[in-house]
């Protein structure tokens, strides 16, 4: 575990290498929560309640699904792995003694901790400066299993990507992947609008998709909402990370071999 | 003992081929078709713990390609393979242990933090402790002579500075074997000097087993007792390195430049006028008359002067051309 908690760190210490990253990130989280209130703002003027949340309820879950989106940044682990099959420099990885999910899973933990750090920072500058009146989960149970899920979660989008990224051994070419992911883990997430907005048999698919899980389950769970739908949450989710790990074995196990290390 | 033995070791790899222009491209995207071209043929080799092996071959030869099936990066096509009694494909967190590879070209160091940031990573990668870190890294230090560098941000070093770093990092864990692909790509001469001292005192001091592929034969000369040539994926020479230059590098070439016009000089026998011009001329000469053509060369008073040795395409020329 020590290796991965290092490689942990030394992406940290890449992320703190760049002060204007640094900089520019905060200023992001501050405008989303900025435009989210002014947003959230006119449209409650006319009415108190909108898909049964209050304004505070609203940005409370604004804030919290933005933030977990905004951590969940394994888009980047397959545009590394493809562009490293198809360059040749995956072998950087491959002569090391690590496991290379491992090790791409802890880069993209030291990844998101520089993220959660100063996103946090901005976030609560801003409930304080707004003044919202954030809505907290009351139970304990419901608290500990939305950490729980949005943790399973970021892991479960670090296997689908490093899963997208080695299909690169097999296809030499994965955007077309990549936009499908990309699009239906916007619109199943619910980071831009609440599922809560969509059809009931729309969200019972959605229900069976890890998607569901990974943003939107747990924002709901951290401001006290669909606690019934904790239990099961996490046990599909917990499923779905299974099959994800066989699937991963058995793809790297069959493709690993066509690897030709262009230029070593 | 033989640390790394193959034996008809074949690798052939699959590319695409399309038809020229749109017409090509779109019969390609219906029917793909592929040539095989095979990188590496049945070659045997046996190589000794401690040795210092050099490998060297023209472009293409397929020198990466069999150093890549040694540290397991890809699988052979077909033949046998022991590195240190591993199937190096099998790519064993044990067997990558006991190896590095250092590439001139490929870096394994982050250019953003610190060369001590990456050593620490290598050291929690390689499970080594806390003092056995620190005195390998001081010896390094100390003989690369980089103590000071060592805090600074990797992609403000020199090129000659950010090898010794990786080489640092490859070296850190103490690895039975050194695989070497072009080490000194793209340094100045004094810096390419001091990488060959390292490797040598590494070889020598440590013991470790290194096997060095480059286009320089300057490396190979300094450093490999013995060296193997490959060319289309065949060995076609292996053996001391001192026969094969004293054998198959035959001819210098001597370029001259005047500060006035220079006409037409007389060549000694066997030397042929590659290159002519008023103010520079290029000649290739049969080594054993390059001290007489300097002489005479000198009676022109030249501005400046290089002598370069038969580069390794003439040299595999000739064995091939003389078995």
């Amino acid at each position: 575990m020590r290796k991965y908690r290092e490689v942990m760190r030394v992406y940290l210490k890449a992320q703190l290498a760049w002060r204007a990253d640094v900089v520019f990130s905060m200023i992001f989280t501050v405008s989303k929560i900025l435009f989210a209130w002014l947003l959230w703002g006119m449209i409650f003027r006319e009415r108190d309640l909108v898909a049964d949340l209050t304004f505070h309820g609203m940005l409370s879950y604004y804030i919290v699904s933005s933030f977990l989106s905004q951590l969940e940044m394994a888009g980047g682990i397959s545009g590394e792995i493809s562009a490293r099959i198809r360059n040749g420099t995956l072998s950087n990885y491959m002569v090391l003694p690590v496991n290379m999910e491992g090790y791409f899973t802890a880069m993209e933990a030291g990844v998101v901790l520089f993220y959660l750090s100063f996103d946090l920072l901005a976030a609560a500058v801003w409930v304080f400066v707004f003044r919202i009146r954030f809505v907290f989960a009351h139970s304990g149970t419901a608290l500990i299993c939305g950490l729980l899920m949005a943790v399973m979660g970021l892991f479960f989008m670090v296997q689908l990507n490093f899963f997208l990224g080695i299909l690169t051994l097999k296809y030499e070419e994965i955007s077309t992947f990549l936009m499908i992911k990309d699009n239906l883990a916007a619109l199943v997430t619910g980071s831009l609008v609440p599922l809560s907005l969509f059809p009931e048999g729309l969200v019972a698919v959605m229900r069976l998709l890890p998607f569901y899980y990974v943003t939107y389950l747990p924002s709901m769970l951290l401001i006290g909402r669909c606690e019934d739908e904790a239990a099961r949450g996490l046990l599909v989710l917990g499923g779905w990370c299974v099959l994800m790990q066989g699937v991963i074995l058995a793809t790297w196990r069959k493709y690993r071999t066509k690897y030709d290390g262009v230029g070593i | 003992m033989n640390i790394i033995e193959t034996r008809n070791l074949t690798k052939t790899y699959r590319r695409v081929v399309k038809g020229e222009g749109l017409r090509g491209s779109i019969r390609g995207l219906v029917k793909r078709e592929y040539e095989s071209k095979e990188a590496v043929k049945n070659l045997n080799l046996r190589v000794e713990e401690g040795e210092f092996v050099g490998l060297i071959g023209p472009n293409g030869a397929g020198k990466t390609t069999l150093t890549k099936m040694l540290t397991g990066i890809i699988a052979p096509t077909s033949g046998e393979i022991s590195v240190m009694g591993f199937y190096p494909n099998d790519l064993k967190n044990d067997f990558k242990r006991q190896y590095a590879i250092v590439m001139g070209q490929k870096s394994q160091l982050f250019f953003e933090l610190t060369a001590n940031d990456t050593l620490r990573l290598f050291k929690e990668i390689y499970g080594l402790s806390e003092r056995e870190f620190r005195e390998t890294k001081a010896y390094f230090a100390e003989l690369f002579g980089v103590e000071e560098l060592l805090d600074v941000q990797v992609r403000t070093l020199s090129l000659g500075e950010r090898m010794k770093m990786e080489l640092m990092a490859a070296l850190l864990h103490n690895p039975r074997i050194l695989f070497l692909d072009e080490p000194t790509i793209g340094l100045d001469a004094i810096a390419s000097r001091q990488i060959r001292k390292f490797l040598w005192e590494i070889n020598r001091k440590k013991g470790t087993t290194i096997l060095l592929t480059s286009h320089y034969m300057e490396d190979i000369r300094a450093l490999c007792d013995r060296c193997i040539v490959i060319n289309h994926g065949t060995g076609i020479y292996d053996g001391s390195t001192e026969t094969l230059f004293e054998k198959y590098q035959r001819d210098r070439q001597i370029t001259v430049s005047f500060r006035q016009p220079t006409g037409e000089i007389p060549l000694p026998e066997g030397a042929v006028l590659k290159e002519e011009g008023p103010y520079r001329k290029s000649i290739r000469v049969p080594k054993e008359k390059s001290g007489e053509l300097l002489q005479r060369l000198m009676e022109y008073h030249p501005g400046d002067l290089t002598v370069e040795e038969d580069e390794i395409g003439r040299v595999v020329e000739r064995i091939y051309a003389e078995g």
